[in-house]
């Protein structure tokens, strides 16, 4: 699947508009064949690092290496990279079929593997059909794009890329237009046409969950530096700071303290933990994920506390709970029993599901650059 | 809100007297072309002759031809000049640009006569001798802000990513710019022609300043007319002016409708 040659190498990269930084000193690599996420709050430099990759910005200081060959100041109709744009930009004056053949036409013959200009018009018709099937959009080809619900003109954006058969397809919020439901399958069909179609897909998003489900790398960022890079499960389970704990799905982040490797206090109790090579009494974020919370007897938990409300939520009920520490810390629990308001209740964590993280040295922004592990 | 049966007469009557004279002045005109009698007091009889013989008369066809050709003329290069100024000006992005669109709108508002006579004493001042030339030249300038207009809000409608999905997709920037930038804008375009090419046949003061008797358009025959008395030919030419003017607003007032609605 995953090619190990870096198909594409960011290096150092800043850019700043006028007087504000967007983006410092990012460093990232994207190997053949790999779906990469930015993962990000808005206006945290993620598009526009894409922009960057699409030619479409120049980066202030750093370099952008295209199997190893500088691309900055190349023009993006001299890249082999397309990109589906948040809101579609489709071609109104054209119809489906033009609109997806548009890069197509723009190619000589022999770019499309063919002598004469008719064998041209042939082969276009030939990928544009193809291209229309993989989107499920067959018999569209001569409708206006203003007749398109917003996910079929999503469909064609997409086609209208991908048809060009690039090294690298760009993809910037292209489902943030779209109902869940609708979002929820089209996250499936992108990745199964990427796994198909074997392209390199670099993709933007604000939504963890989006993120989760289809990346095989997802690179976290916020106030324009990359936070942590890894596989979803990795950036799930270990986050590396309370930004990408925060973001990445709901997270219980305490104060606590390190007594020594794989032993952490908080809330006055000492826990079980699995992370070491802290130093001896250092102050560290806890991180415990609602679900990894079980509910107990008050007088078996290892910490206990009293239900201050409850939600539904479909799946399961999402509970706040007051801890009886001195500092009252509320909790977020999820479980699929329900517990009645007013209830005093009893917490248990096991040690595996405690995450220790350094503090940030910053209120926003992790200073670190992280770079890349070797082991994601 | 009901209203009694007295204001409802009140605020019909008041309706009819405001479109009377408004246009009682111009069916008086248009009845007058179709009177038999050269007199302007009394009615003798339906008949087309005045018409016929606009269509026979060589100073009359010869001041069509140039009012039309100086129309044709200056709608094509006002067309050209205001879109691509337009998109330049859409393009810079800066608060300069926002000075520069709006001080390109002036003229528009600029009194006619102001306009003309400020053109004259510069072709004066540049000694070029008025005439056709001079006429178009100026016509080109008062249409141009008429075609920036209508092409400015079609900018700024459309998806800032159309450039650069074109770029994305293979063009050179020149080749994005006509195969997609003004296929798309190509609606206010076509608004700004019809604009442009409807002030410059209803144009009277500006081309009474900027050309001279020798290169004569209609609305300048049917000034000149009036110090020798009016022949009912006059009436027959303001009238196909007229009608002429009113079908071109109609299809631009139908083509903004459309637009807006699109």
């Amino acid at each position: 699947m995953i090619d190990e040659t870096r198909l594409i190498e960011i290096k150092g990269v800043s850019k700043s508009f006028g007087d504000t930084q967007v983006l410092h000193d990012v460093d990232l690599y994207i190997r053949k064949c790999e779906f990469v996420t930015l993962l990000g709050p808005s206006g945290c430099g993620k598009t526009t690092l894409l922009r960057i990759l699409g030619g479409f910005e120049m980066p202030t200081s750093g370099e952008v290496l295209f199997e190893g060959k500088d691309m900055t100041g190349i023009p993006p109709y001299k890249r082999r990279i397309n990109t589906v744009f948040q809101k579609y930009a489709l071609f109104n004056h054209l119809n489906v079929f033009d609109n997806i053949a548009f890069g197509l036409n723009l190619k000589t013959p022999e770019q499309l593997g063919v002598k004469t200009k008719k064998e041209k018009k042939a082969e276009i018709e030939r990928r544009v059909t193809r291209m229309l099937k993989l989107v499920k959009m067959e018999g569209y080809e001569k409708r206006s794009t203003n007749a398109l619900s917003g996910g079929q003109q999503q469909r064609i954006a997409i086609a209208r890329a991908l048809v060009n058969e690039p090294e690298v397809l760009l993809l910037d919020e292209p489902l943030g237009a779209l109902d869940l439901k609708l979002r929820k399958e089209m996250q499936l069909e992108l990745k199964a046409m990427q796994q198909q179609l074997g392209i390199t897909f670099i993709y933007v998003t604000h939504d963890q969950e989006e993120a989760l489900t289809m990346s095989d790398t997802i690179a976290v960022m916020n106030g324009g530096r990359i936070q942590q890079i890894g596989d979803p499960k990795r950036i799930y389970d270990e986050p590396k700071n309370a930004f990408v704990a925060d973001f990445i799905g709901e997270s219980n982040i305490i104060d606590g303290v390190m007594l020594q490797d794989e032993l952490v206090e908080f809330c006055g109790v000492e826990f079980q933990c699995v992370d070491e090579g802290f130093g001896a009494r250092e102050p560290v974020d806890v991180v415990i994920r609602p679900e990894d919370i079980m509910i107990v007897g008050e007088d078996v938990g290892m910490l206990t506390g009293v239900v201050e409300s409850v939600i539904f939520k479909g799946v399961h009920y999402e509970m706040m709970i007051r801890g009886n520490d001195p500092d009252g810390i509320r909790w977020k629990v999820h479980s699929t029993t329900m517990q009645p308001v007013g209830t005093r209740v009893g917490m248990t964590i096991v040690p595996y599901n405690i995450h220790i993280m350094h503090k940030a040295r910053t209120a926003d922004a992790e200073p670190v650059a992280e770079s890349r592990n070797k082991e994601a | 809100m009901r209203n009694s049966r007295g204001v409802r007469t009140f605020r019909t009557v008041w309706m009819a007297l405001v479109l009377i004279f408004l246009y009682a002045p111009i069916l008086v005109m248009i009845a007058l072309s179709f009177n038999a009698s050269v007199s302007r007091s009394q009615w003798t009889g339906f008949t087309l002759d005045w018409y016929v013989k606009v269509f026979h008369d060589p100073s009359i066809l010869g001041a069509l031809r140039t009012t039309v050709e100086v129309a044709v003329i200056a709608t094509v290069v006002s067309t050209v000049i205001g879109t691509l100024g337009a998109i330049g000006m859409h393009a810079m992005n800066t608060n300069m640009a926002n000075v520069l669109i709006n001080v390109s709108y002036l003229p528009m508002t600029t009194p006619d006569i102001v306009t003309g006579v400020s053109l004259m004493l510069m072709f004066l001042f540049a000694k070029v001798p008025l005439g056709k030339w001079t006429m178009i030249m100026a016509h080109i300038a008062f249409d141009i802000p008429y075609v920036l207009f209508s092409v400015m809000p079609k900018l700024r409608q459309m998806n800032p990513n159309l450039y650069e999905a074109a770029l994305d997709l293979g063009c050179h920037p020149l080749k994005a710019l006509y195969k997609v930038i003004i296929p798309e804008i190509m609606p206010g375009i076509f608004t700004g022609t019809l604009l442009a090419f409807t002030m410059s046949l209803d144009d009277f003061v500006i081309s009474y300043f900027t050309s001279s008797d020798m290169y004569p358009n209609l609305s300048r025959i049917v000034y000149s007319s009036t110090k020798l008395g009016v022949k009912p030919t006059m009436y027959a030419v303001s009238t196909m002016m007229f009608v002429s003017i009113l079908l071109l607003l109609v299809l631009i007032n139908r083509r903004t409708k459309l637009e807006d609605m699109g």
